[in-house]
């Protein structure tokens, strides 16, 4: 892992030139397309990993996956792990809670706030 | 699973960047495998159709399936998770070669290879002016003095972007095409045979091994390219001689070789260099010599489903010239160049590295026959390949 994050300024760019096609219609789609690849990759990298840790605790002498499968989780336990359960499942889903509004009403709301959207009407 | 490259240029990556290869290599084959089907299927069950409905007729050709699948919701996805993958290919390996660049500049500087570099080439259009393929910095970009960047990039992305389909090292092109003169011809016996845009040598590399009396010469624009492939060469302990050479303008007198071979490079190229090139083949053949490309099937033998399916690149994977070039005729283009129209060639083969010999042989036999699976990358891949005797 240590290789990744070496100091040494990466010198071949990693994104080819010129533009992205687009193939969906609905703004942003095409991003969120490539978050979602991007993201399982990262995923799959660490399932492997865990794998890997697995097997080669087992060979060190620690059999980690028995004892895993063989835990009995506490209460306290249990309930942590719903919490951290359900904010991921949060995380993952949190753009659908969020009402989306024209700019026009964010800049009134920044406004109300005291907060002037600066001459561009831009809202981050 | 994906293996270390064979030869003395491989550089290994951490367990995390090997393991993110395979996820990609993985993805690769299930957009172009399952969901291709399910793409197709799609097509035949509603939007053919459809299309009959409106039309009173069925699609003519590829551009009539294009726009009539722009609007579906798989295509959308099948096209997006696609372009995703190669971009990701290529995200895959360069931090890797990045890492090992000095490195690997040194072993080739150290252990050369025969390559005959030309500092004053200009590397053309083609290459200079867009990514080809979404590759970063194209096939010609250097990073430092000797870099060999190029080849170590194409080398490492195409094991991730073959997923294993393509042979060992990824040289079942070669070996398909060398056996099919063998075998076809018997009487043939090339002495001096060129690969032209050979990229690193590994559809040259067979050539070599099939014909062992044969003096085997690749060429390729990019430096970068030729001396990684050079080196690469010897480390296999094949004596084949690289240079950096343009393939519209080379460099050889008249009536040098035997064979002028190239493969997956036609659609690559502008239609007036393709031309170029055809005519700077026949000037190179010795009478009786054989002009022979690996490339996509021309549009004209293919069904409208089957164009629209190869052309995607065209569109949307950096590659312009690869519609234009599949829709000439094919005969014709080698004619223009002075090639006699009855001395036309072509094959569709399966892949020799999967085939027994005996199944080979009877498909040579049986003649060019187009397919769903002719030039579509997948696991029952058949190469085509055309061009002419002079
Ligand atoms: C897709 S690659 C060919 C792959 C290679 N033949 C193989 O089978 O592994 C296309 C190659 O053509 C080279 N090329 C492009 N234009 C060229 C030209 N005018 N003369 C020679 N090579 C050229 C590029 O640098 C690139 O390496």
């Amino acid at each position: 892992m240590s290789a990744q994050h070496s100091n040494r300024k990466p010198r071949i760019p990693l994104h080819h030139r010129g533009k992205r096609p687009r193939f969906f219609e609905a703004s942003g789609t095409d991003e969120l397309m490539s978050m979602v690849l991007e993201l399982t990759a990262e995923l799959w990298v660490v399932k492997k990993r865990l794998y890997l840790l697995e097997r080669v605790a087992g060979q060190a002498g620690v059999p980690l996956t028995p004892q895993i499968e063989g835990y009995e989780l506490d209460d306290a336990e249990v309930a942590e792990l719903d919490e951290r359960r359900s904010l991921l499942i949060a995380t993952v889903l949190r753009s659908l809670e969020v009402d989306p509004v024209e700019r026009g009403r964010m800049r009134e709301e920044m406004e109300s706030l005291g907060s002037p959207a600066g001459p561009a009407g831009r809202v981050a | 699973m994906l293996k270390d490259l064979s030869h003395d240029l491989r550089i290994t990556p951490t367990r995390d960047e090997r393991t993110r290869q395979e996820f990609v290599a993985s993805l690769r084959r299930h957009v172009l495998s399952d969901m291709a089907s399910s793409m197709r299927s799609t097509f035949e069950r509603e939007v053919q159709p459809g299309f009959e409905r409106a039309h009173g007729r069925p699609p003519r050709d590829g551009e009539e399936v294009h726009d009539a699948m722009q609007d579906e919701r798989y295509f959308r996805f099948y096209s997006a998770i696609r372009y995703n993958a190669q971009e990701m290919v290529f995200r895959s390996v360069i931090p890797v070669v990045d890492r090992n660049l000095d490195e690997l500049a040194t072993r080739v500087r150290e252990r050369p290879g025969d390559a005959v570099l030309d500092p004053g080439l200009r590397v053309p259009n083609n290459v200079a002016n867009i990514d080809v393929h979404l590759s970063p910095g194209s096939y010609h970009s250097e990073y430092l003095p000797d870099d060999v960047a190029p080849g170590a990039i194409y080398d490492n992305s195409i094991h991730v972007f073959a997923f294993n389909q393509m042979g060992r090292d990824i040289d079942d092109i070669g070996h398909t095409f060398a056996n099919f003169v063998r075998l076809a011809w018997p009487g043939f016996r090339p002495r001096a045979i060129l690969d032209a845009g050979c990229t690193v040598g590994h559809n040259t590399l067979p050539w070599a091994k099939t014909f062992p009396d044969a003096e085997v010469t690749g060429i390729d624009v990019s430096a970068g390219l030729v001396r990684y492939a050079a080196a690469r060469a010897r480390s296999f302990g094949l004596p084949v001689r690289f240079m950096q050479m343009d393939a519209t303008r080379l460099a050889f007198p008249d009536e040098s070789f035997d064979v002028v071979f190239s493969s997956m490079f036609l659609h690559e190229l502008p239609l007036k260099d393709i031309r170029a090139f055809f005519r700077e083949a026949y000037r190179v053949l010795k009478p009786g010599g054989l002009l022979l490309n690996m490339e996509l099937p021309p549009n004209n033998r293919m069904q409208p489903y089957d164009r629209f399916y190869l052309d995607w690149d065209s569109y949307y994977n950096k590659e312009p010239w690869y519609k234009p070039f599949r829709d000439q005729d094919y005969p014709q283009l080698c004619a223009a160049a002075g090639f006699a129209p009855e001395r036309f060639v072509e094959a569709v083969l399966p892949r020799y590295t999967y085939t027994p010999e005996e199944q080979f042989r009877a498909c040579i036999d049986r003649g060019a026959r187009f397919g769903s699976r002719t030039g579509r990358l997948g696991e029952e891949i058949e190469w085509y390949g055309f061009g002419a005797w002079k």
